[in-house]
């Protein structure tokens, strides 16, 4: 998102470089990520089963690895 | 009368105790580092997607003119006394050295690998890269635009400080989680500070004799005294703090927090947080110019935001985010590998960590 050129390339490289191994998809526009009130990255957006969001932000490590827990916990 | 509040409507005046973003200029795709010329009342930005500088006039809030240099210049520096600028093109090796006045390209100096940072001592009449990717730093000659030496630092070598009392020079090396010290006039390496993962930017504070750290992994700004070494504080800000500047008068220390599109505003004499300010998306440098206010590059909206009285508090942020609690919006987005667009019904009554990130 806001790569403004050349995207899928750019996001290509940089998966390459971090081993991004996981679905990547393209918001190219940062049309999504303004619908969902981003206004910086990295941001993690936590779901859960029923499609609600649970948590956005959360990039530092301790504080994902807590939110994540409590994701998986929950029923 | 709470900060941030005018006082009651139906008074004879009304005083306004709260900073305000007052304009949001568009420069250019992903405006990164920022430059005042006091003078001349103008800022410049460096704009990393657009592979361009651009002069904006402060007063007007206009732009002026756009100027090519290298391949994605992150860092800026406006030297007065030549009137040239300073950018490091990480993508092409080299600084570029333009007229700020007219924008007309003067050279391009080879330096080593991905400069990503840039310091800067008006005595010595040197800029310093900081070569990312070789884990150097090159010192360039400012009126002779020439490449006169080499530091050896470790990798991820980037932000850098000068201290122009001690005669100190400080390189955030990224990758190594660590500080490199030299000496900018004689360019001998003179020590290592471990720091913690990911040292992104540094700053002196002049007044206090302090060196700050921004951490963007770990949302948080450590200060260091100049004199002694010693860790004084560590202070939690906000997702991914990229970006320092410390006020003239020493009193406020500026941070872009590039994850959550705000300023903390710390207090120098405690540290903590004083509030926040809301900017554009993706907020990467700030700095004041003479009159106080603040210009924050917003990389993900492409605007330069002017923040009048920065040191006063607004309004609160809201204690959540806006999408907690609500259903996820429905997307409909190509897989950056297939080119198939893939939607949120495939991870329907799944949990899963949707990761929004630039590849800067």
């Amino acid at each position: 998102m806001w790569e403004s050129v050349n995207a899928r390339a750019e996001a290509s490289n940089f998966a390459a470089i971090w081993s991004m191994d996981g679905t990547v998809l393209l918001d190219e526009t940062g049309e999504y990520a303004a619908r969902l009130g981003i206004r910086g990255v990295p941001t993690n957006v936590l779901v859960d089963s029923r499609g609600i969001v649970r948590g956005v932000g959360l990039t530092a490590p301790d504080e994902l690895n807590a939110a994540v827990d409590a994701l998986l916990a929950d029923d | 009368m709470a900060h941030g509040e005018p006082v009651a409507q139906d008074a004879a005046c009304v005083v306004d105790v709260a900073h305000h973003s007052t304009r949001h200029i568009p420069v250019g795709m992903g405006p990164e580092g920022i430059a005042v010329d006091p003078g001349r009342r103008r800022a410049f930005v460096s704009c990393s997607r657009s592979n361009a500088v651009t002069a904006v006039d402060l007063d007007q809030g206009m732009k002026l003119w756009q100027a090519p240099v290298g391949r994605e210049p992150i860092p800026l520096i406006f030297d007065e006394p030549t009137r040239r600028l300073f950018t490091t093109d990480a993508r092409s090796d080299t600084v570029t050295v333009l007229d700020a006045d007219t924008g007309r390209q003067l050279t391009q100096v080879g330096v080593g690998e991905y400069p990503a940072g840039l310091g800067y001592d008006p005595g010595l009449r040197r800029v310093f890269s900081g070569d990312t990717a070789a884990g150097t730093i090159t010192a360039v000659d400012v009126d002779t635009m020439t490449a006169v030496g080499t530091v050896p630092a470790e990798l991820g070598a980037g932000s850098m400080a000068i201290d122009t009392v001690r005669g100190r020079g400080y390189c955030a090396n990224f990758m190594a989680a660590s500080l490199t010290v030299f000496d900018p006039a004689t360019l001998r390496p003179l020590g290592r500070i471990p720091a913690r993962e990911g040292p992104c930017k540094v700053a002196i504070n002049r007044v206090t004799g302090d060196l700050y750290v921004a951490y963007s992994l770990d949302g948080l700004v450590a200060r260091i005294s100049l004199e002694t070494g010693a860790v004084t504080g560590e202070f939690p800000v906000q997702q991914a703090p990229v970006g320092l500047w410390a006020s003239p008068d020493g009193r406020w220390v500026y941070v872009c927090n590039r994850g959550a599109g705000t300023i903390s505003v710390l207090d120098a004499r405690s540290g903590e947080e004083s509030h926040r300010i809301t900017v554009g998306n993706g907020p990467g440098d700030c700095v004041t110019e003479a009159a106080g206010r603040l210009l924050v590059s917003n990389a993900g909206s492409g605007t330069l935001t002017i923040v009048d009285r920065p040191w006063l508090p607004g309004a609160p942020p809201p204690e959540a985010h806006p999408a907690a609690g609500k259903p996820l919006p429905e997307f409909a987005l190509p897989d950056m590998r297939t080119g198939r667009i893939r939607t949120t019904r495939e991870w329907a009554e799944r949990k899963y960590v949707i990761n929004f990130f630039a590849s800067w």
